[in-house]
């Protein structure tokens, strides 16, 4: 049972005192010595200690400076530091209190000084612990709502990282038909089991109020969002004055059938919208004060229609608000010009990114405030159309194969009752494909020839479909530079060449690691 | 790869026999006209039998022209035909190099 009892750090640079030190506490503790601050820094960021005592006076760094640090730092600002040192002035007192220190025990000291100060610190520190895990368990179970998995059209990722200071947080998802879903993004003001209680409340004050709202209406009609904002802010307003407290949130409805948004934002972080026809993203703003404002006026909802292609990103204040070591925010810049460089990338895929690129900025995966973020994807447009011919062909990752590609391709081109293609047209699609697979071949594969390309032709209605699937590394088409047309470089043209040969082409890769080129030639 | 040579003046003509000016062949076509722009530095190329070219292709003649301009130089084309012309006009070597319906025009611009 040696390794469950608390790791205590002592720190003096004087061999006598730590001799002392750690006869007093080696029955009761696992013991960590270090001579110097910066091997008190080193050992405490290796070994994360539960207390450290910590002496002021010593060469180099002296105790106010390490303590200093260790405030600084998400993954050490907990640890209680107790100071022990000659120095009996109210003034170095007072300083080591600034610095963040819990206590202060002088010298000569008494061993049950020490003893007693020690266990009510790792007691004290022991019971914060407990709250942590409690509110982050509540968090986990009743803040966080699972997406529905069968609208149709639409993609939902979530991405959640609960800080040590769990701060209420909240996601849910009312799903209302299959066409239709209702989601609500929250943040309770404040911290720990009380936020996290207040926004399990809020929670199940929304499932009550929508409850209520669609037996009190007509069965095809559902209540809209700012009636349902309405009603819990009415039923929770005296709770959330008396809590002296407030909550910004979200809620938005996705309509399939309308392709509409509509959402009521109440002080919350601006929803991002990539708009996949203009390849640009917008930040939707409602006018709505926080939940807990005793003056407001009626809730107003906003609508916003989307298009297939189009996502939403619905985020809390802990992703834009995460700090790098300089202090410096994230900001919703930074998660916006993010996002629109890798809009083609699929939302599971795409959430999984905005982790890394957060953890990467802030060069740690602990955060001082919960990290919520919900991504509504809506599918590009689905092929409902009739399908009238389909052809596959899959070739070795070879050069040599290109031949067969364009062969296929012009097979299937040629042999289309009533969708005359005309000869050029044919070369201009030769032409595509080749630059598509000849891309794959050198850049996803790497011209590795045991791996495999697959080709699809699929005749819709009004238009022809070519799908390649690779295996590959993924490629981003925004990574490559404009094409320069001086005669000073002899590569560059391909994408060029694909855009201008075919009406459409779109570049995703999904969450299994496939690639995926999309070539569209209609009627 | 097949090329056959006609010197025409300080002109060379260099008929290229291959259907097909692609990824698959670029290095090979490269590779057998190097010894020619070793000696000449005025060369038309003729490009009736290419039915199909694409980037690999249009970059290679891009390097030939650069090398030939760098000895004091030129690359014209001739008898290119529709499919290869749309590619040419599409990353605009129409503009870069000149294309000539002839041989003996491509030969007396020099």
């Amino acid at each position: 049972m040696e390794k469950n009892k608390p790791l205590v750090l002592i720190v003096d640079d004087n061999s006598t005192n730590i001799d002392l030190l750690v006869n007093t506490l080696k029955n009761d503790y696992r013991l960590g010595v270090a001579k110097n601050g910066q091997k008190a820094l080193d050992y405490t960021e290796k070994h994360l200690p539960d207390l450290i005592l910590l002496d002021i006076m010593m060469p180099g760094m002296n105790g106010y400076e390490v303590c200093g640090r260790l405030k600084t730092a998400t993954r050490t600002k907990d640890i209680p530091v107790i100071f022990i040192t000659a120095m009996t002035e109210t003034a170095h007192k007072t300083r080591a209190f600034e610095a963040g220190a819990l206590d202060y025990i002088t010298k000569p000291f008494h061993t049950a000084e020490v003893k007693a100060r020690v266990r009510t610190h790792l007691l004290l520190k022991k019971a914060r612990e407990h709250e942590i895990y409690i509110a982050s368990k509540i968090q986990r179970t009743l803040l966080l709502g699972q997406p529905p998995r069968d609208i149709n059209g639409i993609q939902i990722a979530q991405l959640t990282i609960p800080s040590q200071k769990v701060d209420g947080d909240f996601i849910d998802f009312f799903k209302l038909n299959n066409q239709c879903f209702d989601l609500v993004v929250g943040d309770v003001m404040g911290k720990g089991i009380p936020a996290a209680l207040l926004g399990a409340a809020i929670k199940s004050h929304f499932l009550r109020v929508l409850n209520e709202l669609i037996r009190l209406t007509d069965k095809k009609e559902f209540p809209d969002p700012e009636k349902i904002i309405s009603s819990v802010h009415s039923s929770m307003i005296d709770q959330l004055e008396d809590l002296e407290t407030f909550v910004t949130l979200c809620y938005a409805r996705f309509d399939m059938a309308k392709y509409l948004l509509s959402f009521v934002d109440c002080g919350h972080m601006r929803t991002i919208h990539f708009n996949a026809d203009s390849n640009k993203c917008s930040l939707l703003r409602g006018m709505n004060m926080p939940l807990g404002f005793p003056e407001q006026e009626p809730f107003k909802q906003t609508l916003v229609s989307f298009k297939p292609g189009d996502f939403f990103v619905f985020y809390s204040d802990g992703l834009t608000e995460a700090k790098n070591q300089d202090g410096v925010l994230y900001g919703e810049k930074r998660l916006v010009d993010f996002v629109q460089k890798n809009a083609i990338i699929e939302p599971k895929e795409l959430i999984k990114m905005v982790r890394k690129t957060v953890v990467a900025f802030s060069q740690s995966d602990i955060f001082d405030d919960d990290l919520t973020c919900v991504l509504v994807g809506i599918d590009k447009k689905s092929n409902s159309q009739a399908l009238t011919d389909k052809a596959k062909l899959e070739i070795k990752n070879d050069l040599k194969e290109l031949a067969r590609v364009r062969a296929f391709v012009r097979n299937f081109c040629e042999n289309i009752p009533d969708f005359p293609l005309d000869n050029n047209r044919i070369s201009l699609i030769e032409l595509a494909v080749t630059e598509v697979t000849a891309n794959i071949i050198k850049h996803a594969y790497g011209k590795h020839t045991d791996k495999q390309i697959q080709i699809n032709a699929l005749l819709l209605d009004d238009k022809i479909v070519l799908q390649f699937y690779d295996w590959g590394k993924a490629f981003d088409p925004k990574s490559v530079p404009l094409p320069v047309f001086d005669g000073s470089k002899s590569g560059g043209f391909g994408l060029h060449i694909i855009s201008h040969t075919v009406d459409e082409v779109v570049y995703s890769r999904d969450e299994k690691g496939r690639n995926h080129v999309c070539l569209t030639i209609y009627k | 790869m097949k090329l056959s040579t006609d010197k025409i003046g300080d002109v060379i003509v260099v008929t290229v026999l291959t259907k097909i000016l692609d990824a698959s062949n670029a290095e090979e076509f490269k590779i057998a006209t190097a010894p020619i722009l070793e000696k000449n530095n005025k060369v038309v190329f003729e490009m009736s039998q290419i039915k199909f070219m694409d980037s690999s292709g249009c970059g290679t003649l891009l390097s030939f022209l650069r090398q030939l301009k760098s000895s004091n130089g030129n690359l014209k084309l001739c008898r290119v035909q529709e499919e290869v012309r749309m590619l040419f006009e599409l990353v605009r070597i129409d503009r870069i190099i000149e294309i000539f319906d002839t041989k003996e025009e491509a030969v007396k611009s020099f």
